[in-house]
């Protein structure tokens, strides 16, 4: 486990800036489809987890997916979202940071990377429950907060796991990961 | 787009340190959050209400236009709740909706609370300069600077970043690219855009890290300020003002 360096740091913060601007196109997406087509609107609202998942996935260290959650809901904050998505940030990028702890920060697999979208997904269903969202019936709760988890999944398992992917090989990962050891060897020859 | 954020006149609002303001702001909202009473909570939309048209300091046309998204933010979640809400005191049904006197008072008190956040949101927002924000945060709550200047430098890139993404969408249409219906179509787009987003913003980023620490940034050294921000005596009017404002929304709430 390494700590974050300045650069690191500076990285995962521009990250989630970057998602909370991608959010608010997306958020222009969401309002078109939210009237017409709820269950579709609940299959792409994954997209609001991804943040925290994505920048543990680029950058590997601990910490990095709760302070990039935190930078992506301060960016909605000031894109005039209110002041309420810093809370949900700070719950999300909490959920899935404990679960990237509990595997010791050693696994990047789609399957924690989704479990940590769906912690997400739970930590913002007990703060909607808190805020009043949730009181509903209990077939609508099923329906919304269900296609919500599978879209957390989807998003931050397969999604998030596979544009990091994509940006390893344009190379820029290599800034921001350790140095291998295969890396030093080669100097020596 | 920034011009548009000049007040009319500067009230005693902004004279507020922001990092305080943020805090005592932060802690309201959180009462409104975990609060379930319902005349309290509209009593807290009135008194944050207050705030945000008498105080703010902008004009009447500019609050009116702010108060669009605050009354459709109002609407979708009252009205959600008012329709799909649990409730046995049942006042109309037509097949999946269902109106009972509980979903009512439960979609009311979910309204009030959206609109205190708005409203405290907005006048926060529109009382501080972000910039003075952090550097009050680092010097009267002790940020460690490594957050504050990170998040000042990734702000200050926003416009680089939407340019991007304006440049990459022109660049996607120039190509006639096509995306295929359904799931697969919506992974197809977020990779289009967001690889070279998030390839040249790191690039940046880093770019901007090293440079800071080749001039001889360092996480956690002393350092002095190039802005420094202090408490006035508006500060302790201001707390006075939330303490007796909160204070008369719990009376009225409760008689």
């Amino acid at each position: 486990m390494k700590k974050l360096k300045f650069t690191d740091l500076l990285i995962t913060i521009m990250v989630g800036v970057v998602f909370g601007i991608l959010m608010k196109f997306w958020d222009d997406l969401y309002t078109v489809v939210k009237p017409i087509m709820p269950v579709a609107r609940q299959l792409i609202y994954g997209m609001w987890f991804m943040v925290g998942p994505f920048a543990y996935l680029l950058i590997r260290k601990p910490g990095t997916a709760l302070i990039a959650s935190i930078a992506g809901a301060s960016l909605s904050a000031f894109a005039g979202h209110g002041i309420e998505v810093l809370m949900y940030g700070f719950v999300q990028g909490l959920a899935a940071e404990l679960v990237f702890a509990a595997v010791r920060y050693r696994k990047f697999s789609m399957l924690i990377a989704g479990l940590a979208g769906v912690a997400s997904c739970v930590a913002s269903f007990t703060l909607d429950l808190v805020y009043g969202y949730a009181a509903l019936e209990t077939w609508a709760l099923i329906v919304k907060y269900g296609l919500r988890a599978i879209s957390a999944f989807i998003f931050t398992g397969i999604f998030a796991v596979l544009i990091v992917r994509a940006l390893e090989k344009t190379g820029v990962t290599s800034l921001i990961r350790p140095v291998d050891k295969k890396e030093y060897t080669m100097l020596d020859q | 787009m920034l011009a548009w954020f000049t007040p009319e006149r500067t009230t005693w609002l902004f004279k507020v340190n922001p990092a305080l303001k943020f805090i005592v702001f932060f802690a309201l909202l959180l009462i409104t959050l975990f609060n379930q009473n319902f005349s309290f909570a509209v009593w807290q939309a009135v008194f944050y209400g207050i705030l945000f048209y008498v105080f703010s300091g902008y004009s009447m046309k500019k609050l009116a236009l702010l108060s669009i998204p605050l009354l459709i933010s109002f609407l979708s979640s009252a009205l959600t709740l008012t329709l799909f809400g649990k409730g046995d005191t049942v006042l109309w049904q037509w097949y999946l909706i269902k109106i009972s006197e509980e979903s009512i008072q439960h979609g009311l008190l979910l309204g009030s609370k959206s609109l205190s956040f708005g409203f405290v949101g907005f006048t926060f927002l529109l009382t501080i300069q972000p910039v003075l924000f952090f550097y009050a945060m680092m010097q009267q709550f002790r940020l460690p600077s490594k957050y504050a200047y990170s998040f000042i430098a990734s702000f200050r890139l926003i416009p680089a970043v939407t340019e991007e993404l304006q440049i990459r969408r022109n660049a996607l249409k120039v190509r006639n690219i096509r995306f295929a219906r359904g799931i697969k179509g919506v992974y197809e787009r977020l990779q289009m855009y967001t690889v070279p987003l998030f390839a040249q913003s790191i690039r940046r980023a880093q770019r901007i890290a090293v440079a800071m620490e080749a001039k001889q940034y360092q996480m956690g050294a002393a350092r002095t300020y190039y802005y420094t921000t202090h408490y006035s005596r508006m500060d302790v009017v201001f707390i006075a003002v939330m303490v007796s404002g909160l204070g008369s929304v719990v009376m009225l709430a409760l008689f």
